[in-house]
This record gives C-alpha cells, sequence and structure tokens, in this order.
C-alpha cells in the first residue's frame, strides 16, 4: 500500500502562495459540533451558539489570518450527510461544497461521535479537497470514557487531525498551523459503505472505556425527557421563565422604566426642554401624543426593552442548555395531527424569541408541506418575546383566567389550522428521528454575548421602526387620517370586537412591529381604556394578527410572494374572525374576568 | 421470551433492551437513508432508552428521538 502522506509531503510547501483571491477554507460538520464557536475563534465573528442542532441555517463569512495569509472562512449549517436524502438547510452546505466555493475543508467533529464524522469525512473525501479533521470536545469526550488515538487516526486517513475545546480555545492554532498540510484523506473505497468503513476505522481508533465524569449530566437528560419527571420539570421552566419575563420584565423592571425613569424624569424634562421651541408642529412631533421621545423612545425603551432582554436571558439559557430539542419527545403526537413532527418545535419555540428567525429555522424541517404549515402556524399564533411578554404584563395584571383563555384559544386555533392545514396542503410530512444534544450547563460567557447581540440587534431593528412607526402615526394623525381609519375600521373594531375605535390604530402599529402593536395596547390598558373583556380580545387578536413586515418579508423571501400575500390574508380572516366570535362568547356567557 | 437469533423490530422492544441493527426496512420514502447518516445502519449496536410518550434509543454515543413508525422499520436482534 502506498504511503497515504506522500502525496502531502511531497508537495513543496511555501509560507506564502500568491493568489488571485483568498483561500476558501469551509467549515463543515455534524450538526451541533460547535462549526459556530471554531468560526468566532479564527474571525473574530461572533455567530450565534447554542446547544441544539440547526442553530446555523445559513452561510455566515468571515475573515481570518493564518501565518501570513489572508483566508475566507465560510461557517456552514450542519449536515449528518452531504448524499442522498438532505435537508434545505444541508442542501446548502452541499452545494457550497459542489459548486467548488471551497478549496480547503475543515471538518469539526464530536470527539465522541467519531464514527459518525467518519462517515461524514468519507463523504467529503468525495470531492477530492484538502481537508483537516478536528476533533472538537475531546474533554467531554473523554469525561464519558471516550479515548481516541488521533496520531493513529492522522496516519491512517493522511490528514491532519488537531484535538480541540473550541470555547477555550484549545486546538485554534495547532489548526491554524495545520491548514498547510491539509490533504485528501484516504476513505471508504471500493464496495464498502460509508457507514463499514466508519464502523470499522472508528473501531480501530477509538476506545470506550467507563465513564468518569458526567453522572449528573447524564441523569438530568434522562429526568428531563421521561413523562414522570419530564412533565413536573416542564412545569417549572415554563413558570421560572414566566418570573424572569413576565414578572421581573414585565411588570418590575418595565414599571421601574415606563413610570419611574421616563414618567418622573425624562418625558417631564423633555417637555420642559421642548416648551422652548417656538413651533408647536416640532414641539408634538417629539413630546406630543404621537411624540418621537414621548411615544417612540418611551415605547422601545421603557416597555419592550426589559421584557426582550430578560426574555433573551432566559431564552439563551434554555437553548445552551441542551433542553429545548427534549420538548420534542412530548410534542411529537401533537404536531403530527398538524402535519408536522416533534421537529417542529425547535422553529416554535424559537418563535417565542422572534418569528422572522424562527421563520428561517424552518429550514431544519425535511419537507416542503412541513415548512410551510410551521410558517403559517408561526405568522398565525406564536408571538414573540416582547409581545408575550406584553401579554403577560397586560393579563398578569387582570387576572390568571384572562391569560388561560387567551393562551386557551390561540392555541386552539393554531391546532386547528394545522389539522386543517395538514389535510388541505398536498405533500406529506416526514418520520420524525431526531437528534437529542447532551444537556450541558450552559457558558455564562456565551450566554452573555449572545443576549448582548440579540438586544443590540433589537436596539438597531425596532428603535428605527418604532420611530418611523411613530413618525407616521403622527403624520396621519395631523391630516386627519387616524380619525377616518378608525371611523372605517370602527365597523369591525366596535361592531365586531367590541373595542375602543383608537384600537385600529394599534392593530396598524402591530403591523410594523408586533410588539409596537402590543406595547400600544400595553398603554391604552395602562390608561384605563381597556375593560378587562376588551383587553383579552384585543391581545387575542393582535397575538393572531398579521406577522409584522420583517416576518412577512422573510416569508416572501424563503415561500414567494404568492404564499406570502396568502397567508397574510388568511391570518387577517381569522385573527378578525377569532376576535368576533371570542368577543361575542364572553359578552353572551357575561365573562368580566 | 425473545430468542436472540430472532430479529425483532425495535418498536415492540422494552427500555434497556439492546441489540445490534440486522436491517432497515427500505421503502419509497428516506427513511432508511436518514437513518443510517445518523449512524443506525445494519451491524450498530442500539439501547432503548425510552418508550413512552416517544421511544428514545442510544446509538454509539447519539441520543435519538424516534416515532413509533420509525421504530417499527428497524430491525434488532437482541444480545
Amino acid at each position: 500500500m502506498p504511503c497515504p502522506h506522500a502525496a502531502v509531503n511531497l508537495t513543496p510547501r511555501p509560507l506564502l502562495r500568491l493568489r488571485a483571491h483568498p483561500l476558501r477554507i469551509a467549515l463543515v460538520g455534524n450538526p451541533n459540533v460547535g462549526k459556530s464557536v471554531i468560526f468566532g475563534r479564527l474571525t473574530g465573528r461572533y455567530v450565534t451558539v447554542s446547544n441544539y442542532p440547526g442553530t446555523t441555517v445559513t452561510l455566515t463569512r468571515g475573515r481570518a489570518t493564518v501565518g501570513a495569509e489572508v483566508c475566507d472562512i465560510v461557517d456552514t449549517p450542519g449536515v449528518n450527510a452531504l448524499e442522498g436524502a438532505l435537508s434545505e438547510d444541508e442542501k446548502v452546505t452541499r452545494d457550497l461544497i459542489k459548486d467548488g466555493e471551497a478549496e480547503l475543508i475543515v471538518q469539526i467533529a464530536d470527539a465522541r461521535n467519531l464514527r459518525r464524522a467518519l462517515m461524514l469525512t468519507s463523504q467529503i473525501a468525495s470531492f477530492q479537497l484538502p481537508m483537516i479533521l478536528v476533533l472538537n470536545m475531546i474533554d467531554e469526550a473523554r469525561a464519558r470514557g471516550v479515548d481516541i488515538d488521533s496520531a493513529g487516526l492522522s496516519d491512517e486517513l493522511g490528514i491532519p487531525v488537531i484535538e480541540a475545546v473550541a470555547p477555550e480555545g484549545r486546538g485554534l492554532a495547532e489548526l491554524r498551523d495545520a491548514l498547510t498540510d491539509a490533504g485528501v484523506p484516504e476513505a471508504a473505497r471500493g464496495t464498502l459503505t460509508h457507514l463499514q468503513w466508519a464502523d470499522e476505522t472508528s473501531r480501530r481508533f477509538r476506545t470506550i472505556g467507563p465513564m468518569s465524569l458526567g453522572r449528573f449530566q447524564e441523569w438530568l437528560g434522562r429526568a428531563v425527557r421521561e413523562p414522570l419527571t419530564g412533565v413536573p420539570i416542564l412545569l417549572a421552566v415554563l413558570y421560572l421563565t414566566y418570573l424572569v419575563v413576565g414578572v421581573l420584565g414585565a411588570q418590575t423592571l418595565v414599571g421601574l422604566l415606563e413610570q419611574g425613569l421616563f414618567g418622573t424624569y425624562l418625558n417631564p424634562w423633555a417637555r420642559a426642554a421642548a416648551a422652548h421651541l417656538p413651533s408647536a408642529l416640532v414641539r408634538d412631533f417629539l413630546v406630543g401624543e404621537y411624540g418621537l421621545i414621548t411615544m417612540g423612545i418611551t415605547y422601545a425603551i421603557a416597555i419592550v426593552l426589559p421584557v426582550v432582554t430578560t426574555f433573551f436571558l432566559a431564552f439563551g439559557f434554555l437553548e445552551d442548555s441542551g433542553y429545548i430539542p427534549r420538548l420534542a419527545i412530548f410534542s411529537d403526537r401533537l404536531f403530527r395531527a398538524m402535519g408536522l413532527n416533534g421537529k417542529a418545535v425547535l422553529p416554535m419555540v424559537l418563535g417565542l424569541g422572534c418569528d422572522t428567525m424562527a421563520t428561517m429555522t424552518t429550514r431544519i424541517l425535511a419537507t416542503p408541506k412541513e415548512r410551510l404549515i410551521a410558517i403559517l402556524l408561526l405568522a398565525l399564533g406564536v408571538p414573540c418575546s416582547a409581545q408575550l411578554a406584553t401579554i403577560m404584563g397586560i393579563l398578569g395584571g387582570v387576572s390568571f383566567p384572562a391569560l388561560m383563555t387567551l393562551f386557551g384559544v390561540v392555541l386552539t386555533q393554531m391546532v386547528l389550522v394545522g389539522f386543517l392545514a395538514a389535510r388541505v396542503l398536498p405533500g406529506d410530512r416526514s418520520d420524525f428521528i431526531m437528534e437529542l444534544p447532551p444537556m450541558r450547563m450552559p457558558r455564562p460567557g456565551n450566554l452573555l454575548t449572545k443576549t448582548g447581540l440579540r438586544v443590540r440587534w433589537y436596539l438597531g431593528e425596532a428603535v428605527p421602526l418604532f420611530l418611523a412607526g411613530t413618525a407616521l402615526l403622527f403624520v396621519l394623525d395631523r391630516f386627519g387620517a387616524l380619525g377616518m381609519l378608525a371611523s372605517a375600521a370602527r365597523p369591525v373594531v366596535s361592531g365586531l370586537l367590541g373595542l375602543p375605535p383608537r384600537a385600529a390604530e394599534v392593530f396598524v402599529m402591530g403591523f410594523l412591529r408586533r410588539d409596537y402593536g402590543a406595547a400600544g395596547l400595553f398603554r391604552m390598558a395602562h390608561d384605563g381604556a381597556l375593560t378587562n373583556v376588551q383587553a383579552v380580545v384585543a391581545l387575542t387578536v393582535m397575538t393572531l394578527f398579521v406577522p409584522c413586515v420583517a416576518n412577512f418579508l422573510m416569508i416572501v423571501k424563503e415561500r414567494g410572494l404568492r404564499v406570502g400575500t396568502a397567508i397574510l390574508v388568511l391570518v387577517t380572516i381569522l385573527a378578525v374572525g377569532t376576535g368576533a366570535a371570542l368577543n361575542f362568547a364572553l359578552g353572551g356567557f357575561h365573562v368580566v374576568f | 421470551m425473545w430468542s436472540s437469533d430472532r430479529a425483532h423490530p425495535l418498536s415492540t422492544l422494552r427500555p434497556g433492551a439492546r441489540g445490534r441493527v440486522v436491517r432497515v426496512q427500505r421503502d419509497l420514502t428516506s427513511r432508511a437513508e436518514r437513518l443510517a447518516a445518523l449512524g443506525v445502519g445494519p451491524g450498530a449496536m442500539v439501547r432503548v432508552l425510552q418508550t413512552f410518550p416517544g421511544i428514545v434509543i442510544e446509538c454509539d454515543q447519539t441520543e435519538l428521538a424516534i416515532e413509533r413508525m420509525v421504530g417499527g422499520s428497524i430491525w434488532i436482534s437482541l444480545e
């Protein structure tokens, strides 16, 4: 047998090569093995890192300097295979490699899962590109009694094999050094399948001994998925999240900011300062009823920001713990009735953070039908973080039954629509087969970075829209259009839904951003402009109501304008219809909450 | 009760059962392919961890949640 090293070693390796463009390196690997962490370490760019398969569903590009050379690095969605049946996010990665957009592949592997990693190595090898194998999370592997003969494996494959613990930066220097040694690996040949080759190779270079650590992890992983312990844990998780977001965020912090900081100091100061302005129009524009400061900034910073921040914190913790995918076991049956499978729990739960992002995550679902149903349900019923918290903020103050009525109605509506969509839409659902990531204690560093970036993203995206929305309302109000809108919408808003006519403008705001509309309702409720029943009806309609502009644009991007418009129309009709029915039912039964 | 030389569908096994995959039924869907990509193919060792509300198995170092129907097409010879 020829020495596998020959081909590699005989090639001259100059320190600096002249290239027409920077060397293009793709980070490829199974889902949830730490590609994004390594990407961040190499390029200095943070991409969202979580503990579930499918965090990355698009390509992220960045630059790194290795030695004296500048390289373009691409972070790719995780793949279990590059051949055969692939999900949409897997195709993104396959196409990148197939189209020759990568000249060098760095395969990242979860060291424990060497066998599956090698199956992928074998498939990458068929593209005949030079590669390196990184055995990430080598510390966790050792703790679980998995030991790998990296040197032996490197000799066998004819490529560098690097051991790494990416979050601590271990192995990164070795990876940079090894880039010049990359080679095309020896892999499955002839009649040997990828699986057989990986089986045999992993058996030769990996030993699995008794576990030395991770007993608690193991226990927790079991406790959360078994029904007897899992259901109480789920309830506890929901309750704790409610305490952090609904009580600490939506009540305590919002109270401090809205009534304290803005109500007592900032807004009175702003009004006093604006009183010196000569123009009444400018004064109103800044501090009037639809003032940029008194409405736009106050909504964005005092009402929504505390809620979004506490939510992202709680949510990031759950993401990094590995808990969310385990919910799929409990929800699989329910989702199957809706033409989906348990895997859909990921986009649905992510939708609680932001429906726009979650719409993109539907790529992890296997069939077009499933993606469409998931996108529809996200647009219809899943309230985003800010909305959820304003709901809790308003209805928490009303009564528990009020809150339960809203969630009950919205959930029932989603199940009904999903059930019908599953029967009406053509196509199939796919099998429920889902990998469960290990339970881990979230790293505070990642949690804070992630929350910080998400809050910054919120501020960058929401504040301008809040301001633009306020300016729009101001202009509409000046030209009397708000009054016209309110009277035009009166038959629906007051007649069908039984709400004050002013609620019409809140729904307009809701289309700009759901949380903006929700904040408007929050204000109305605070001002005593809504009865309890009206609050429940208005919030139910707002929750079911059209997705915000960003979400709509994302739906159009993912599924086309026709589908986007259809969803928009359908959701609007459903929202108003449900609100009307609810208003009628609550009135009929004389419910006052 | 089970004879070890006979193969059983995974969906009929109890928690704690261990065995080797004999075959994965092929049909018109990509089920077998997807399972193989996750390491569940002929020759692989699997252990049943849980059967309710869904089936959870361990194959090599991977924990997988699967629905009953998928479990029905994985044939296991018990050890």
